[in-house]
């Protein structure tokens, strides 16, 4: 069975009443007193206001700034630290790659520095070996000059000597007889 | 100073006129001295100079000069100029002309060409091959 909607008007506006009485009971109780109750409300209002307004509003701008900064702060050292790893990464690359082409330099200077040496120990070589074969070809020329003027000399004074003693050992009838045979020589031919 | 063309062309004439049968005659020289002094050319003494070394080269073709270090006999003399005429072909006379440096054996001279079988040339020869 359902209930009347007069029923419940009725029954609410009951309660109101019975609930505006409570509280008109409570404020006589405390003695608060309605207009100045308005009053208080309305000042306190208005400080809030003026508070909101002139106090609070600044300061979160001002905290709000700060924390901008802040953030902005952090983006930056982020970047940085960012960049910073990534340079150090660049150095490490670059030490790397300048260690290679250290390392590859010294190699090749120890390379040239041997192909150098060895090419100078050949051209020495071969200037000592140039050296001493003209010195030996020099030592060789003397030695037949030596010999040539040695023999030059041993054969000039056989035929000087052998000139005396058959200028003093001949006699008339040698020469004579080798006179016969110079011409028969002569005549035969 | 040399002898202009024309001396030398009467020098040759000279030296033609004194020869008989290829050989140098005295009497020709003499008949072309005397002519010469009869009838002097222009530069007598050029002319003469060379007459004389033109005489000096025919003598020279027909003689042979030896040289010997010894003794040498006519008969070697004679086999050479006998030797040395039939080699060239002229008659050409042997003078023997003694040289003591040859030590033994002889040289012979005929012109411009030498025949030496000395010992002083053969040790002169064996020095220079040496």
């Amino acid at each position: 069975m359902s209930a009347h909607p007069l029923f419940f008007a009725a029954a609410s506006g009951g309660i109101l009443s019975s609930l505006w009485d409570s509280v008109l009971s409570l404020m006589t109780q405390f003695d608060i007193e309605v207009p100045l109750l308005l009053a208080q409300m309305l000042c306190f209002s208005i400080v809030a206001v003026l508070l909101w307004r002139y106090a609070f509003k600044p300061v979160l701008a001002n905290m709000e700034e700060r924390q901008r900064q802040i953030d902005s702060g952090l983006k930056y050292a982020e970047a940085t630290k960012a960049e910073l790893a990534h340079t150090q990464q660049e150095s490490a690359a670059v030490l790397k790659q300048a260690q290679l082409e250290g390392s590859r330099l010294i190699d090749e200077a120890r390379r040239t520095a041997k192909e150098f040496l060895d090419q100078q120990q050949k051209d020495a070589a071969a200037r000592a070996g140039d050296m001493i074969a003209k010195a030996q070809q020099a030592i060789d020329s003397e030695h037949k000059k030596m010999l040539e003027q040695a023999r030059h000399e041993v054969v000039r004074l056989v035929v000087q000597t052998t000139e005396q003693v058959l200028a003093k050992e001949l006699s008339a009838e040698d020469r004579a007889r080798y006179n016969a045979a110079a011409s028969r020589e002569i005549n035969a031919g | 100073m040399p002898a202009s063309r024309p001396t030398q062309i009467l020098a040759r004439h000279l030296c033609q006129l004194s020869l008989v049968e290829g050989r140098v005659s005295a009497d020709r020289v003499a008949a072309v001295l005397a002519y010469l002094r009869q009838h002097p050319p222009r530069q007598p003494v050029t002319v003469l100079k060379h007459y004389r070394r033109l005489i000096a080269r025919q003598l020279a073709r027909h003689e042979a000069r030896v040289e010997h270090a010894g003794a040498i006999d006519a008969a070697i003399l004679d086999a050479i100029s006998t030797t040395l005429s039939r080699q060239y072909r002229r008659p050409i006379t042997a003078a023997a002309q003694p040289n003591p440096a040859l030590i033994a054996g002889l040289r012979i001279r005929v012109g411009d060409d030498l025949y030496d079988t000395s010992i002083a040339g053969r040790l002169a020869a064996l020095t220079t091959l040496a």
